[in-house]
Formats: C-alpha cells, structure tokens, sequence
C-alpha cells in the first residue's frame, strides 16, 4: 500500500512536470485523448432536419454504433496488414543497410503488373477482368510463385551491380534507387499492360485488375453487432500476420536472421567476427523485394494495379518505416498500424457538416499528425535514439 | 587521372566560341516559312492518365485535314506520324508540332509555349485534359491574336467563366455529358433517393454537375455526396460513407480511371454483388477501357455518355465514321471515341474558318470560325451544333446502357438521345456562379430546355418514344 | 581574397563567369531566338534558384529537403491569392483579394519564409533520412492542401496571376524581357546573398552544426535554431523562385509541387552538383535543355530500351543520365569539372557527395546523416 502510495505523484512532482517546456507534449497528448472521446462517445449522426455542427459524422459515435465501429477498425487492421507487407520489406533493407530503396514501389508496380500479365494468360480472356467465380487459388497463387521470383532477380542485380560497391554513402545510394525508380516506372508505361482485348490501347500503365479466388468472395459473420465481413480483407489480415510471424521465425529463430540483426547492430563488428556480410546484405535486400511482389499481388487483387501507385506506395512504405521506427519489424507493424488507423479513422470520423467539410481532407490531416509524430519522436515510435 | 590544366585564357576563348556556335545553332533551329503558311499545333497527352488519346487526337484531327483540306497522311496506321500536303483554298497549312501533355499543367505550360512560341504555331487545336484547358484559356487571354480551339478538354471554366474571345470549343463540358441520365434514372429506374461518390478534383465534380443537375431538376434528391481525394490508396473507407442499398434507390459515380475498379470491389465487398440497376457511371464505366474491367460485372447499366452515339445510324453519323475509316482505317481508330470525334470536329471547324477568312489568322480567323458545325452525331436543329455566346458548343447528347455484344463482349450502346444540351443548362448555371465544386450545383427542382423530351434509341435509331 | 590569391580553378570558373554573365546581359538585345531567351533561360533563371535552395540545405547544412518545391508552390498561390482580382474577365480560382501587387509580392515571400520557418522548427531536431521524411511529408501536404482546398486553388489552379505584376515591372506580357532581366538578377542576387550568409558567423557555424551537432550543441550553439533559420533561408530563396515562376507562367497548380515536381528538382540539384551553388544553374539549365529537345514523343530506339509511344523514351533517357552522374560523378557536373584541375591527388572511386571545402573549414564527414555516437 504504501508502495503505491510512493507512486502517486506529490505535489512538487506533478508542479514540475508541467512547466512550459512540456507545453507542445501536452498538447498532443490532449490532442489525442480528445480525438479518442470524439470518435467514441462525442460523435453524432446528422440530426433529422438535417442539421449539422461539429459534432455530427457519417456514422456517430463508437457507442451508438458499434457495427460501423467495429467494420472501420476491421478496415484499418486489413489495410494495415497489407502496408506491413510492402513496408517490412523496406524496413527490413533499410534497417540492415541504411539503404533507403527508393525503387521500392517501382518494384511493387512491376510486380503486380507481371502477375495481372500471368493470371490473364491462365484465365483465356485476354484483357477483360475476371469474375472471382472464373479464378481458383492456383490461378491466384502462379502470378504471385512468377512475379516475386522475378523481382527478387531484377533487386538482386541492382543491389549487387549499383548499390554493393557503395555501402554506407546513404545519400548517394538513395539517389541511384531514385534513377532506378525513375527508369523502371518509365519503361513499365513503355510495356505494360500487354494483354488487353482485341482493339484496345496496348501498353500505357492504365489500370489492371488482379482477382482474388472465388472462395473469399463472401462474408464472414462475426457475431458481433450482426457485422458481416468480407473474407478477401480478412485473408490480407492473415497474410499480414502470416508475412509478420515467418519475418520473426527468421530474423529471431534463424542463423541468418541472426547475422542479419547483427548487422542491424554493428555492421563493422560483425564483418570483424568473419560473417559473410555482404552476402547477408544480398540476402536481405531480395527478400525485401519478395515482400513487395507479394505485397503487389495481394492490393491489386483487392484493388488495381496502374501507373503511379509506384509513387503512392514507396510514399507509404516510407512513412510507416520512418514513423514506425527504423530497423525493427516490430517498429514496421506499428507504424503500418498507426498510419492506417489515423488515415481511415479521418476519413471516416472527420466531421461532415456538409459536402464542403472535412472527411475530404483526411488525407491532409494524416500527414499532419505523421508530421507531427516525427517532430516529436524524431527516431520513430519504436527506433532508438541515434 | 588527367593532368592537364587549362591554359586558361586560350580554353576560355574556345569555350566561348564553342558556347556561342552552340548557341547559334539552337536558335536558328527555327526553320524560316512562308509568310502565308498557316501554323497549326495539335495539343494532345502522351503521358500520364490519358496517354493513349495521342493517337487517337492526331487521327481525329487528320482525318478532318485530310477530308477538307487535301492532307495526305503520311502512314495510315499511325497518325503521329505526320500528314502532309495540308492546304485550304491556296493557302498551305502546316502542322508543325504535336503537345505531349501528362495531364497535369507545368507540362501544359511547357508544351503550349514550345508550339505556341518555339515552334510559332498561329492556331492551336487542343489540350485534352480538363486542367491543361484552364491553362490554355488564361494562355490565350494573355495572347489574343493566336487561335485556340479546344480539343476534348471536359472542364467547365474555359467556356463559362474564363471565356477569352480566342477560345472555341465544338464539344460540350464534362457536364453537358451527363446531361439527361439523371432524368432517366428518375423516371426508368424509379430512383427517387440518389448518393454519388466523387473523384474529389475538378473533372469529377465537373462530370457528377451534369448528373445532379438533371436528377434534382426532375425531383430526385441526392442524399449524401463523399468525395475521396484523387490516388486514394484504399476505398473501404470512403464506400462506407456511402448509404447502404437499403436508403437509396441508386448510386451515381464519378471516380476516375485509375479508381473506379478499386471504389467498385470495395463496394462489392460491403453489400455483396453490384445490381446494374443501382448504380449509374459517367463515362469511365464504359470507356478508356472500362468496358473491359467495369463494364462485365455491369451489363444493363446505364452509364454516362462523351456527346457521341456509338450504333447511331443516322446518315451523318454514317458519312462520319466512314471518313475516318477511309483515311484511317488501319489505325483502328472508333469513330465514336470522343477524342477521335472532338478533334476532328475541331479541325473541321479550323478548316471551315481558313476558307472564310482566306488565310488570315488572328482576329480575322476568329470572326470567320463557323458558329455552326454539321458534326457527325448532331441531329437536332438540322443535324448542328450551334455555338453559343461564349463560343461553346450546344450539342447533342446520347446516354448509353452497358449491354452484351453479339460476340460476347460487353460494351455501351446508345439508348437514349437528349437535343441541344447547353452548357448552362437552361440557365441553371451562370457565368457569374461559383465553378462545380462539393457544393456546386445544389439540388434544385427546376426545368430543363429537354426534359420530358429525352428520346428513346433503339438498335441505332432515335425513336419517338420518350423517356416517362 | 584578392585576385592575386585565386587558385587556377577558381580564375578560370571566374573568368568564364564573367564572359558568361556578360552574354546574358546582352543576350535579349542580340536578336536570338525568343524561345531561348523567354523560355529556357528564364526557366534556368529561376529553377536554378530553388535548386540553389536545395544545395544550399544540403551544402552548408546538411540536411536533404524535399520540400522546396511545396515552398515554390506556396509562395505562388499566396500570390496567385492576393494579386488577382476577380469579375468580369478575371480568372476563376482563388481568393481573388485584388490587394496591390507590390504588396501581394511582398507577403507572398515573407508567408513563406514564415511557413518555413515553423516547417523548420517542427523539423529542426530531425537529421537525415528522418528530416528527408519529414520535408517530403510537408510536399504531400502542399499537393493535397493546393488540391482540395478549393477556395484557395482547386485542381487546375489559379491562372492569369502574369498579368498583375507590380507597377515598377510593368506588363510583362507585352515586354518579356523585363522578366528576363528580373529573372536574371534576382539569380544573381540570390547567388551573391547565399555566398555572403555562408561566410557570416552563422553560416560558419551552420557548418559546424552540419558536421558536429553533438559538439556544437555542448559549445552553446542552438542547434535547433541553427537547422531553423537555414530552412527559413532556403524558404526564401524558393519563395524567389516561386514569384517568378508565376510571372513566367501565370498559372499555379497542385501539379507544381507533385513527386515528379519534386523529384526533378532534387534531379537538377544531383546533376549539377550537391556540393556547389553555383551548380544548381549548371543543373537547371542541363535538365531544361533536355526537357526541351528531346521531345516527350521521340523515341531513341537504344537508350530507350525499345519503348513505345507512352514510355521509354523521354524519363527512361534523364533516368539513365541521372544514374550514370551518380555512379561516375556523385558532386555531379560541377565535381566532374573540379576534377579537370585535380594534381596528382588521387580520387577514389567511391567518393561520396560532399561539402564544400570553404575556407576556412576542412573537409566534411562522408555522410553528415549517420549519427557520430
């Protein structure tokens, strides 16, 4: 008892802890807390006369509607687990080589088209897109078993040919990922998408489908709040953790994995200790690259694939390595969890006093807050200090 | 390494006299022409979200020369090629370049002062898209003697607000488009409650204009508008801002290319399998190749049209595609794509501006530019397309439906004819009003000049049946 | 330093500067063509500027941003915003404020020199790839404010800004070499200011901080301040540059400050060389000319890996030229030309971008991104 009592903050203590320069913290900290209250309990569905004010959203609040609530954090949990994929594998190059690869999503982009190339091939009905019904799981799993092997080949040449003799010049490496991406993307346009259907434009990035397999095309039942959902996002969940356990068997459970946290801590010593560190690095960096094919495969199912997502998601995949925490796969889920709840949260709960405000603008307000989380916590939520 | 050392005043003096050869050289790249070649500069994207219109914007626009002016085109499967041999009554017309835009405008910057100012081009027939547009129409206040007539360019600013006396455009805004589907979903389909989900930039809000207007001016009410921002990653989000099936009659779209095969499994995966009856697109159901991705799981729905009629079998409509297909024919170019058929309306119109004026461009070729045009699916008012006072085209309008071909494939058909559709729908919208926007236009019960006269289209041919 | 004094290099880069800076002066009145005189100088003129902005971050400061070109942006739709005037004949987007233009051009510059000095400040504690990510967090927000907020641009932007130019420039539309020669000398000037700042005692110690923050910071130095007031600084300089791009163009768009706007600048900024001001003209100028002629629907059938209408030839060609700076010459154009006057000292081949060797400091640290511990 009196142990807890030692605990409670005295006067003095709590006095001291709000001085000025805890000012900023503190507000964020407000901030935060405020925004948690809003969604939960402060939020409310458009009156009957249509009034609005600031309080009012599309779906209310959290203990009015727990259904919508719960179908939005299943949204965030799903798409958080496909920005895991993409993202691990960045974090996993640039936590061991402090190579940020800038090429990262031309890679994911050359992926997904090759698979959409593949599974139309398999299909027979060259360019139109396919029923979930036309597509079985082997039709699904080939695109994925062809694309990925290639990609870790083209980032295995990169690596070896434009990124291995400079190790350690981190700016320079990030501007040849930067050309690379620049080239790649441009040459993707130049011959991508080929199979399209008889008098259509060949080539030109426009926007693919891939299709998931026919068994995800229903809904699960959750028995919550009668909240049906779809059981295509919940396989990306799956992924995701499958993708998040095999990364942790390996770098925890394994000898190269093993080398490879090593090398996240001290490239120098362990090169010293006789460990084939280059290799290790080579090793590293393609399975960085498989994590984008697969992360490619699994969003252009859910969604599509064309020119200019390689951007949006080396985008992402920066963000959520940086605000995760560089270097750490657990820095990389938390960060895909932080910036996915905060980017569908907003465009779900931002008031919406009318078509003019403000869910519209959720975009912006998720790079504020990541803006804000890197000026607070310059390393990342969970990256060490220096 | 190198030891050498500049011998520095000697190098310098070569450095200058290589600088200045140099320099001479690009300046005098301008290759000198007669002083009465007409220069025309076709602007057009090569990259980007439209890319695939350069083609098919140079064949439109050629096919217009080559019918009307003795062009010759240089390869009849590609029409970027060139064309040569353009002359209109005498005077030679020259194309001296074609713009490769991306959509965006500092590249429409850059390509309209390289044709307009590099390569000295008098007349311009472009851009495509509808924000290299609102470029152009400040360019060409600023330029009053250079003519402008717009390519397929669907933003609504260049003609009503922007307005300068140098700009024309044969082809109705990303609005007049839509116009009549409203209507039709009201009275069709029996939708009285309507939501629309936006592509939250100018073109969409521009394109869901044209079908609020007509479905609230018929007494259809949109209950909620969502607006996600362009290149949304995951729809999930702003689909479930959307009201359910059980509180709406239907859905409009107007999410864009790269979106809506993403916006429509996300909603495929909230409420289960799409019902054709319940959702209405703007064009990007059915063309720009949707109608290999969307248009499948949609067949029977009704989607908005581009002021063309594919399967109009008019003696017009005939004469036209059997133009294209004669200069054309093995470029594989569809007639009834909007970017072949506004382009060609466009040069046709230069070509008809060039007889008047004799060769004058400028202000001379400004007042001798038709104020009508015999386009191929103009069928009202003796097959015309009228301008109006701010040089925009009154122009027919045809709704399609997404129906299954013959050979299997999906793919529009026009089912429904709206006459003269202009830009202010009936005086509904002002010069002086806001641009489209979120809020921009309200939903108002009002009349507009064609409603109750939109005519039903059978198998290519406009009945007189209306639309009740 | 008094002319006696001036190593070979630097009297042979002075010379040529001076003839240099002579033809450009009498090049307007020389009759060559006007596209070389209205668009790609004045284009070098003033990319050349923010690119100077970007070196001069990474140069003397240590810190790669990625944001100049949203402050570029900014300063031209706080312009767009006050300068134009509405009604009859007015353009279509914006405030439409109407306030006088010397004005408007006043506050557009100092506004965004303010908001970079509050993006500095959120920033300031941040280094390498952190700070990177946090400038290109401040690009993302510029293209969605300039965006969707519609009452101060909206997608197409604001227009016809050109035609509101101060009275003491008059109209340039009817004279453009007036903005040739505003162009001109506000790169001159932005030029002389960033050589003079970089040998005051802050510049020096922005150096200090570049190098050694640890040890400046236990010397007493304000770190953060420091890191402030050079983002601050660069937020002018691409203010500068913002203003004259829409006297240029008259049009300010959310297309203006995308990642391809940006990543073309950092590639002008790269080509010329990240470690010399005086590079990021060479770099404009390079990237502009490239922009110019090899036209967008040409195809080089070898370098362009057999691409087809849509791709591969125009960003495949500046890619690989951009790859090939990188690898051969990481201080870009101006690195290769400080090499034609190298002794017998011996280059490695995996040197690295660096900063400049200004007198009277040392030669930098490899990387001033990772953290001395």
């Amino acid at each position: 008892m009196s142990a807890l009592a030692a605990r409670i903050p005295s006067r003095e203590q709590v006095g001291s802890y709000l001085t000025w320069r805890r000012l900023p913290t503190l507000l964020a900290i407000g901030l935060v807390a405020f925004a948690f209250v809003y969604v939960l309990f402060l939020a409310k569905i458009p009156a009957d006369n249509g009034a609005t004010n600031w309080r009012t959203t599309t779906f209310g609040s959290a203990v009015h509607d727990p259904s919508s609530f719960l179908k939005i954090v299943l949204d965030s949990l799903t798409f958080a687990a496909a920005l895991f994929i993409v993202a691990s594998g960045f974090a996993l190059i640039f936590g061991l080589m402090r190579t940020v690869n800038m090429a990262h999503g031309a890679f994911y982009l050359l992926a997904g088209y090759i698979a959409y190339e593949v599974q139309q091939k398999m299909n027979g009905s060259p360019g139109i897109s396919l029923d979930t019904s036309q597509v079985s799981t082997w039709e699904w799993l080939v695109p994925l078993l062809i694309a990925a092997p290639i990609i870790m080949a083209i980032g295995l040449i990169v690596q070896q040919g434009l990124l291995r003799w400079n190790q350690g010049q981190e700016l320079r490496q990030a501007l040849i990922t930067i050309a690379v991406s620049v080239i790649v993307a441009d040459q993707i346009i130049a011959h991508f998408p080929r199979t399209v259907s008889t008098g259509a434009q060949k080539y030109g990035g426009n926007a693919v489908d891939l299709t998931w397999p026919g068994w995800t095309d229903r809904f699960v039942n959750l028995h919550v709040g009668g909240v049906q959902y779809s059981l295509a996002r919940l396989g990306i969940l799956a992924i995701g953790c499958m993708v998040g356990l095999g990364l942790w068997l390996w770098l925890y459970r394994t000898k190269t994995g093993m080398k490879i946290r090593a090398g996240v801590d001290d490239e120098k010593m362990t090169s010293a200790l006789g460990i084939n560190i280059q290799r290790t690095f080579a090793i590293a960096f393609v399975v960085g690259c498989g994590l984008a094919a697969l992360g490619a495969v699994v969003w252009a199912s859910q969604s599509n694939i064309s020119s200019g997502q390689d951007g949006a998601w080396l985008l992402n995949s920066l963000v959520v390595v940086i605000v995760g925490g560089m270097g750490s796969i657990f820095g990389a889920a938390a960060g895909a969890l932080l910036y996915a709840f905060v980017a569908n949260f907003a465009a779900a709960y931002l008031p919406s006093t009318g078509p003019d405000c403000c869910t519209q603008y959720s975009t912006i307000v998720t790079f504020v807050l990541i803006a804000l989380v890197l000026s607070f916590r310059p390393q990342g939520l969970f990256g060490r200090p220096g | 390494m190198k030891k050498y050392k500049l011998r520095s005043w000697k190098s310098a003096a070569v450095v200058a006299v290589a600088v200045t050869a140099f320099a001479v050289w690009a300046t005098s790249s301008l290759a000198a022409s007669h002083a009465a070649t007409v220069k025309v500069a076709i602007m057009t994207d090569c990259k980007g979200a439209f890319g695939f219109g350069y083609e098919l914007d140079i064949g439109g626009a050629q096919a217009a020369f080559a019918q009307y002016a003795h062009g010759k085109p240089t390869n009849k499967a590609k029409p970027s090629a060139g064309m040569t041999n353009i002359s209109v009554n005498g005077t030679p017309v020259q194309i001296v370049g074609y713009g490769c835009g991306n959509d965006t405008v500092p590249v429409a910057v850059t390509e309209t002062k390289r044709l307009m100012e590099k390569l000295g081009a008098d007349v311009m027939v472009g851009p495509l898209s509808g924000d290299e547009a609102v470029y152009v129409a400040n360019y060409a206040k600023a330029h009053p003697t250079k003519t402008f007539i717009i390519g397929t360019a669907g933003s609504e600013d260049p003609t009503m607000q922007i307005h300068p006396a140098n700009l024309f455009r044969y082809h109705g805004d990303g609005a007049q488009w839509n116009a009549g589907v409203g209507e039709i979903a009201y009275k069709k389909l029996g939708w009285k409650k309507a939501a629309i989900i936006v592509d939250d930039y100018s073109f969409g809000w521009t394109s869901a204009a044209g079908m609020i207007l007509d479905f609230c001016a018929v007494g259809g009410n949109i209950t909620k508008r969502v607006f996600p921002p362009l290149n949304t990653t995951d729809y999930a989000p702003w689909v479930r801002q959307l009201p359910p099936p059980t509180q709406v009659d239907g859905y409009f779209s107007a999410i864009g290319g790269t979106g809506t095969s993403a916006m429509l499994k996300a909603y495929e995966q909230q409420y289960g399998k799409l019902d054709p009856n319940k959702w209405i697109g703007n064009l990007f159901f059915g063309f720009l190749g949707a109608d290999k991705t969307i248009a499948p799981k949609f067949v029977g729905a009704y989607i908005g049209g581009t002021g063309t009629g594919p399967g109009l079998k008019t003696a017009q409509a005939k004469a036209y595609e059997a133009v294209i297909k004669k200069w054309y024919g093995p470029a594989k170019l569809n007639p009834a794509d909007l970017f072949v058929a506004n382009y060609y309306n466009a040069a046709w119109a230069l070509v008809q501006g060039l007889a008047k004026s004799g060769g004058a461009v400028g202000t001379a070729l400004q007042a001798a530019l038709p104020t009508k045009l015999k386009e191929g699916y103009a069928v009202s008012r003796g097959g015309y397309a009228y301008l109006d006072s701010r040089r925009q085209a009154i122009q027919d309008q045809y709704q399609l439906q997404l129906v299954k071909n013959a050979d299997g494939s999906v793919g529009p058909q026009t089912v429904a004819y709206v006459p003269a559709v202009d830009q202010s729908f009936g005086g509904l919208v002002k010069p002086t009003d806001k641009p489209y926007g979120r809020t921009v236009p309200s939903c108002k019960k009002v009349v507009t000049p064609w409603q109750g006269k939109i005519k039903v289209v059978k198998n290519g041919v406009i009945t007189s049946q209306v639309y009740k | 330093m008094s002319p006696a004094t001036w190593t070979h290099q630097q009297r042979v880069e002075r010379t040529i500067a001076a003839i240099t800076l002579v033809v450009l002066i009498i090049w307007p009145a020389a009759g060559f063509s006007s596209y070389w005189t209205h668009q790609i100088l004045i284009e070098t003129f003033l990319f050349g500027i923010a690119a100077a902005s970007l070196i001069f971050l990474y140069a003397y400061g240590g810190m790669v941003s990625l944001a100049q070109t949203a402050l570029f942006g900014i300063a031209g739709v706080i312009l767009g915003n006050l300068a134009t005037a509405s009604g009859a004949g007015g353009t279509s987007k914006g405030l439409h404020l109407g306030w006088d233009p010397t004005l408007s051009l006043v506050l557009a510059i100092v506004g965004t020199t303010v908001i970079g000095l509050i993006g500095g400040a959120v920033a300031s504690r941040n280094t390498g790839i952190y700070f990177l990510m946090i400038t290109l967090t401040y690009s993302v927000i510029a293209v969605y404010t300039l965006g969707q907020v519609t009452k101060i641009s909206g997608f197409s932007g604001i227009g016809g800004i050109n035609n509101y130019t101060p009275g003491w420039i008059g109209n340039i539309l009817a004279h453009p070499n007036r903005l040739y020669y505003i162009a001109l000398g506000t790169a001159v000037v932005a030029y002389v200011l960033i050589r003079y700042i970089v040998r005051t005692p802050f510049g020096v110690s922005l150096q200090g901080v570049r190098d050694e923050p640890i040890r400046m910071g236990s010397l007493g130095y304000a770190v953060p301040l420091h890191r402030t007031l050079a983002f601050g600084f660069a937020a002018f300089l691409a203010a500068l540059a913002g203003v004259l791009y829409v006297w240029w163009s008259g049009q300010i768009a959310p297309g203006n400050v995308d990642l391809p706007e940006t990543i073309s600048l950092l590639i002008m900024a790269v080509i010329g060389g990240l470690s010399r001001i005086e590079g990021a003209w060479i770099g404009a100028f390079a990237f502009i000319l490239m922009d110019n002629y090899i036209s967008t629907s040409t195809h080089i059938p070898l370098i362009g890996f057999g691409g087809t209408l849509f791709g591969g030839s125009f960003n495949t060609v500046i890619g690989i030229i951009f790859l090939v700076i990188i690898v051969i010459s990481p201080n870009g154009l101006m690195g290769l030309w400080g090499r034609l006057f190298e002794t017998r000292r011996q280059t490695t081949g995996g040197e690295s971008p660096d900063a400049p060797a200004a007198p009277p400091a040392g030669p930098p640290k490899v990387s001033p991104d990772r953290p001395t511990t």
